[in-house]
């Protein structure tokens, strides 16, 4: 053993004294003594360590972490020798796993604690499981930038802060389920909601927040954001990150495997933040019609989120998804057999008459809205004179099957008109219908609207359609109605539509709320029906089918070009893009990719195509390892399909990523 | 010894596999008894009519059996009631017929005059109801009748039957049904009787038996307007009945059946559509080179993830101005959602597009002789519609390209768009269909020629392939892709029939014991039998776990010859089949000379 002496106390063998401060890296911190040799093994002063404290404490977390080397010594039967470590190294012994403020996908923050020794691919897989969300290859760490920081300082306190750092999860096994959420959620309220909070879509921001936020303005801006990454081969702890520290969690490979409603509620939901966020904040553009199809679809998922609270743990019952399956189901077969029923004949085909004023718009007439006396049956529309006349032929029959049906309603001008597109042999021909009230309206909305999909209104949509169609117009009494007034007020009632945080700021200049309520209302029609995590894999299925989706910019300067430039990075190819122009100059697919070499030295990362096609660039705005590591990793999930079902080749992945601690 | 036996028990239940998923798509084109040749004198009509009830119950007759059975032993008073259901039913079915007369026998078939629909619903009561001869003369042959039914089942059961058997009369009675003209590439002309339940697969899985074509997957409906000039192709998803519901009563609308290579060009070389330069020719290069694999790939990518991907297509094209004659070159950008143009003075990034049209409410069509009709630019022209406008209107947009290669890209990157994963969705069933049509084929050839002919003697590209087919990964894919070869070079090989050497011998390097069979395209658990394998399978490896009883293999004879005759030579596709067909015969005598 160590610090043998002689009576007059001088050590005799090799022995000498080894200081390890106890604690993170706090050089006031308490700090131990020992004697040791190069022979000493790390698992021996691990023990004499803990032997010195003299404190009961489970100490199983803890390890020594070499200062000056930034590096853990986690090899137990490795000598000090063999680390290389004298007298003057100053080592801290302190637990491996530290607390970090964690900001999800959905923007809150979260208090968990995380492994800094381990390499980041696996701490993020175990925040991962802990978190419950599939696929933790997808998802990586970014630092949170430092000017927001400041900016958020004040607004800091106020927010919820979930805490998780008390849970522990058994190793190994997939965490069961247990009231329909992971069992380490169900200890507790706050961790249960916590798992609300994961689980479920947050309501639409403040309009005026969306407005504050930093939005990037040009390719260059959305540049900044992938320079943050952290190196997944290397642990938190050496990369400066501190316990305590504030990181953001999000989906790193824009290459999502098996999207599965039914086992990835956390997973779907922080999905559809991310990309609701993405597309909020202008990181991804989109067409104004697009725009619309997404504040509808938030809509709706804000809607049934909150409606669906009573209970209804979200997505997450197998039940509920089922029932939806054969809600849908019976309502595909009544639309199919809807003309071939046998009791078709028996039950009477509902109809609506009544005096509406009618307007046709043609050129060169002045003549207003006429009253005209209309009934209204299968899918039929036909209007007379008069009601006397109605046994004669009407002026017009009209089959709105396949029309087009656009609401025209200003609720606080008492204005409830129905245009419709009515298509015919001969063309499209146009007709406005101008309703008395809101509950007329509605009944003959949603009998507009069922006619078109060539419904009757028999089916049994009908009466929730009209449902729907007044629950509307009482929202945009209380809502979208009223702040179009006041267009930069937070809305009062939580569940009123305002518009504007639904859509992209540009939207909010660019439009007046009650421009834009009835436009997200009409997309509404179309995703109505949708269950919640219908809605949700719909919105991420939009946004992935957007021309700019998951492109990761980075500056970089070609080999033999002096001017800086593009490169997107996406899935499945690498893009050259103009930075001032923005047009794309050349593509590369990864199938056909041979190999890609990083010269560290010079910061260079080559890459050789088939055909004997070469490129070379430095990166200029993020390192290289940023890059080398998203090609690699898009390279690791074009994998996945062929080892479906396999465990996560972490050796694959960090091979691929990997590789510059060699140099 | 034992490891042969081994190699014929694999070689059967694969050669099992592929039965099944031949009587499998039977079933689903509910087709299977081969037209035992109507006299000649009949009206095509009238075919259409039987194959209809035909395909229509193709359960039902199995239910009509039993209960003939039924009728034979007691005659009791559910029976009459069913009857008297059944007389309700055809009543129906005449009141409906003749109601719908005047709307659809004008839109459709062409001249077809109302007393010919009576003709046609009366010999409908005639087959319809149960006189026991019926099924009987439709078959060649009557299936076994279901054993335990007859005798053993209760009463009760029996009765549940006809009721079920009396409500599907009644709701068939209702199905809304036309007799639809097709035209075929010969200019001769079909008629048949589609239901408003069947899509246009069906239907063409309907011409496939009539015809006997090769089935390949270029096949298809084809509507034109003939007033409109505008064509398209029918989607195989779609509702036939419910698209030519659309056309007026006085229409000169026409349906056509014949093969457009356009169909599903994007399966075939997706690089043209997803990879394509804007006609650089390095790209066009480089796009000729494209393996199987990568194309495969790139479909993968594109059609299989969490979203389909639409092809990046943009350019200027000449939009026809409403109502004018006149065409304004503009710049368009297809998305998913629509198709959207840069409006003047702006640029082309997303938030300065503006909507052109989305693709809900309307169809796809190509423009035919544009430049004569309306003064476009070039020929190249595509045409969006909401399917009901049968007039010319301002609501039917036209936009011409530069050329053919963009106008092929427009269309179907717009039917990506507009239709999806379906359209993925509908190629692989195609593939199925022609696929199996080939494996008929080469099973006829084989069963009619033991000694497997060899198609090495073919001397295209393709049969390199044949090497390739065995080795291939058990997948959808391989067969697809299989199937697609074959698909491709029908065509081409049809000339070549001369340089086709039946009796050329087989390729010897190819290994009998680690040869792993081509794949299947899907299984199922239950086992069915082959027309010509099974009974010699039967009496050789005597403890074969489920053969199907042979009338049903006997029930379908007819059908290889009689494709075999239309198809020409096996196509490089199949002749991996061959060779499987031909170790399994080598297998089998090996396992005989053992056994005696």
């Amino acid at each position: 053993m160590a610090g043998m002496k002689t009576a007059t106390g001088d050590y005799i063998d090799s022995s000498w004294e080894l200081r390890v401060f106890v604690g993170e890296d706090d050089p006031e911190a308490e700090s131990v003594t020992l004697r040791v040799t190069g022979e000493s093994h790390i698992g021996g002063v691990l023990l004499k360590i803990v032997e010195e404290i003299k404190r009961k404490q489970d100490w199983s977390d803890h390890a020594i972490w070499w200062e000056q080397k930034r590096q853990w010594l986690l090899q137990t039967h490795w000598t000090l020798d063999k680390y290389g470590l004298l007298a003057d190294a100053r080592l801290f012994f302190g637990p491996q796993h530290r607390p970090i403020i964690l900001r999800l996908p959905n923007r809150r923050a979260l208090r968990l604690r995380a492994s800094f020794s381990q390499p980041l691919f696996q701490a993020v897989a175990s925040i991962c499981r802990l978190l419950s969300i599939r696929h933790p290859e997808e998802l990586s760490l970014l630092r949170a930038p430092e000017k927001k920081e400041k900016k958020k300082k004040e607004k800091e306190p106020e927010e919820e802060l979930f805490d998780l750092t008390k849970v522990v999860l058994a190793g190994g096994v997939a965490p069961a389920l247990f009231r329909g959420m992971p069992a380490h959620f169900s200890d507790s309220a706050q961790t249960e909601a916590c798992y609300h909070m994961l689980s479920r879509p947050q309501p639409p921001p403040d309009p005026l927040l969306l407005q504050r936020l930093p939005r990037p303005s040009s390719l260059l801006d959305k540049t900044q954001l992938h320079s943050r990454w952290l190196d997944s081969s290397r642990c938190l702890m050496q990369q400066g990150i501190k316990a305590g520290d504030m990181l953001w969690l999000r989906f790193k490979y824009y290459s999502f495997f098996d999207l599965d409603p039914k086992t990835d509620p956390v997973r779907l939901t922080q999905l559809y933040e991310q990309a609701r966020w993405d597309l909020l904040l202008e990181e991804t553009d989109c067409t104004e019609e697009e725009m619309m199809v997404f504040a509808a679809l938030q809509y709706h998922i804000n809607k049934l989120s909150q409606s669906g609270e009573a209970g209804e743990p979200t997505g997450t019952d197998p039940g509920l998804d089922d029932l939806d399956a054969a809600l849908n189901n019976l309502e595909v077969k009544l639309e199919g057999s809807a003309s071939t029923d046998v009791l078709d004949n028996l039950t009477t085909i509902p109809e609506l008459k009544d005096h509406l004023r009618i307007f046709r718009p043609r050129k060169l007439t002045l003549k207003g809205y006429r009253q005209h006396w209309v009934v209204f049956k299968e899918t039929n529309l036909s209007y007379y004179k008069s009601q006397d006349e109605a046994p004669g032929d009407p002026i017009q029959q009209l089959n709105l099957k396949g029309c087009e049906v656009v609401p025209d309603v200003n609720v606080s001008g008492q204005k409830f008109c129905i245009k419709l597109l009515v298509p015919s042999p001969e063309g499209m021909s146009e007709i406005h219908l101008r309703c008395q009230d809101e509950n007329q309206y509605a009944h003959w909305m949603a009998g507009c609207r069922l006619a078109s999909k060539g419904r009757t209104m028999a089916d049994s949509s009908y009466a929730s359609e009209v449902q729907a169609i007044l629950a509307f117009l009482s929202l945009q009494r209380t809502g979208g109605g009223g702040s179009g007034n006041h267009p930069q007020g937070p809305d009062a009632s939580a569940e009123g539509l305002n518009p504007y945080g639904l859509v992209a700021p540009r939207f909010q200049r660019k439009f007046k709320a009650k421009q834009l309520t009835p436009r997200i209302l009409e997309a509404h029609q179309n995703v109505a029906q949708l269950s919640l995590s219908e809605a949700q894999l719909r919105f991420i299925q939009a946004w992935q089918s957007l021309p700019d989706f998951g492109i990761s910019y980075v500056v970089v300067r070609f080999k033999g070009s002096r001017k800086d430039e593009i490169l997107g990075i996406a899935n499945n190819r690498l893009i050259r893009i103009d930075l001032a122009v923005g047009d794309v100059v050349k593509t590369w697919r990864f199938s056909n990719m041979r190999q890609w070499n990083v010269n560290w030295d010079i910061r260079q990362v080559a890459i050789e195509f088939d055909e004997h096609i070469n490129v070379a660039f430095s990166c200029m705005s993020a390192s290289c390892r940023i890059v080398h590591e998203y090609i690699g990793g898009y390279i690791f999930l074009s994998t996945r399909e062929r080892a479906r079902g396999e465990e996560l080749d972490e050796d694959l992945f960090l091979q691929l990523t990997g590789g510059h601690e060699a140099f | 010894m034992g490891e042969s036996n081994e190699d014929i028990d694999q070689m059967f239940s694969n050669l099992l596999g592929e039965m099944d998923l031949l009587t499998q798509s039977l079933g689903v084109d509910t087709l299977p008894p081969p037209d035992p040749k109507p006299p000649r004198a009949e009206f095509n009509y009238s075919v259409g009519f039987k194959d209809l009830n035909e395909s229509l119950n193709a359960l039902e007759d199995q239910d009509l059996d039993a209960l003939m059975a039924d009728l034979v032993a007691d005659i009791s008073e559910a029976e009459q009631r069913t009857i008297q259901a059944q007389k309700e039913s055809s009543q129906n079915q005449h009141h409906a017929a003749s109601l719908e007369v005047p709307d659809f026998s004008g839109a459709v078939a062409l001249g077809y005059g109302a007393n010919v629909t009576a003709v046609s619903v009366s010999q409908y009561e005639d087959d319809l109801p149960p006189p026991p001869a019926d099924p009987m003369l439709d078959l060649p042959l009557p299936p076994p009748p279901p054993e335990p039914l007859s005798q053993e089942e209760e009463a009760a059961q029996a009765k549940a039957d006809k009721i079920k058997l009396a409500l599907e009369k009644l709701k068939e009675a209702k199905v809304k049904k036309l007799v639809v003209k097709v035209h075929m590439n010969d200019n001769s002309t079909k008629s048949l009787m589609v239901d408003e339940r069947q899509l246009a697969r069906d239907v063409l899985d309907n011409l496939f038996e009539k015809t006997h074509c090769d089935c390949n997957v270029d096949w298809c409906l084809y509507e034109i307007y003939t007033e409109l000039q505008i064509e398209r192709i029918f989607e195989d998803h779609e509702n036939v009945v419910e698209v030519l519901s659309d056309w007026t009563r006085d229409t000169e609308n026409k349906v056509l059946f014949l093969e457009k290579e356009e169909k599903y060009a994007v399966f075939k070389n997706p690089q043209n559509f997803y990879l394509d330069n804007k006609g650089k020719k390095e790209g066009k290069e480089t796009n000729e080179k494209m393996n199987a694999k990568n194309k495969e790939s790139l479909l993968e990518e594109s059609f299989c993830g969490t979203s389909i991907i639409v092809p990046e297509l943009e350019g200027a094209l000449y939009l026809k101005e409403d109502g004018k004659k006149s065409w304004k070159r503009r710049y368009f950008l297809l998305r998913a959602s629509g198709i959207y143009y840069v409006p003047k003075g702006k640029t082309k990034t997303s938030r300065d597009l503006a909507c052109f049209i989305q693709f809900e409410n309307v169809n796809i069509y190509y423009g035919i002789q544009c430049k004569m009709k309306y003064k476009a630019p070039t020929d190249y022209c595509f045409v969006l519609k909401h399917p009901q406008i049968q007039k010319e209107s301002q609501y039917i947009k036209y936009l011409c390209c530069d050329d053919a290669r963009t106008l092929n890209q427009w269309v179907m990157g717009i039917r990506i768009a507009k239709y999806g994963k379906t359209l993925y969705d509908n190629y692989q069933r195609a593939m199925e269909r022609a696929g199996l049509a080939s494996r008929w084929s080469n099973l006829g050839t084989v069963n009619a020629a033991p000694p497997a002919p060899s198609s090495t003697g073919l001397k295209t590209g393709t049969t390199q392939a044949n090497g390739q087919i065995p080795q291939a990964a058990h997948s959808v894919s391989a067969v697809l892709e299989e199937a697609q070869r074959h698909a491709e070079t029908t065509q081409d090989k049809r000339p070549v029939l001369g340089n086709h050497h039946p009796g050329a011998p087989r390729a010897p390097q190819l290994p009998k014991s680690s040869l792993p069979p081509p794949p299947p395209v899907r299984r199922s658990s239950d086992v069915c039998g082959s027309p010509a394998t099974v009974p010699r399978a039967k009496g050789l490896s005597g403890g074969f776990p489920a053969a199907k009883p042979p009338p049903a293999g006997v029930k379908r004879a007819p059908v290889p010859p009689k494709r075999k005759e239309n198809l020409g030579p096996p196509s490089g596709g199949g002749s991996g089949e061959q060779d499987f067909m031909s170790d399994l015969m080598k297998a089998l005598q090996k396992k005989r000379g053992n056994m005696s």
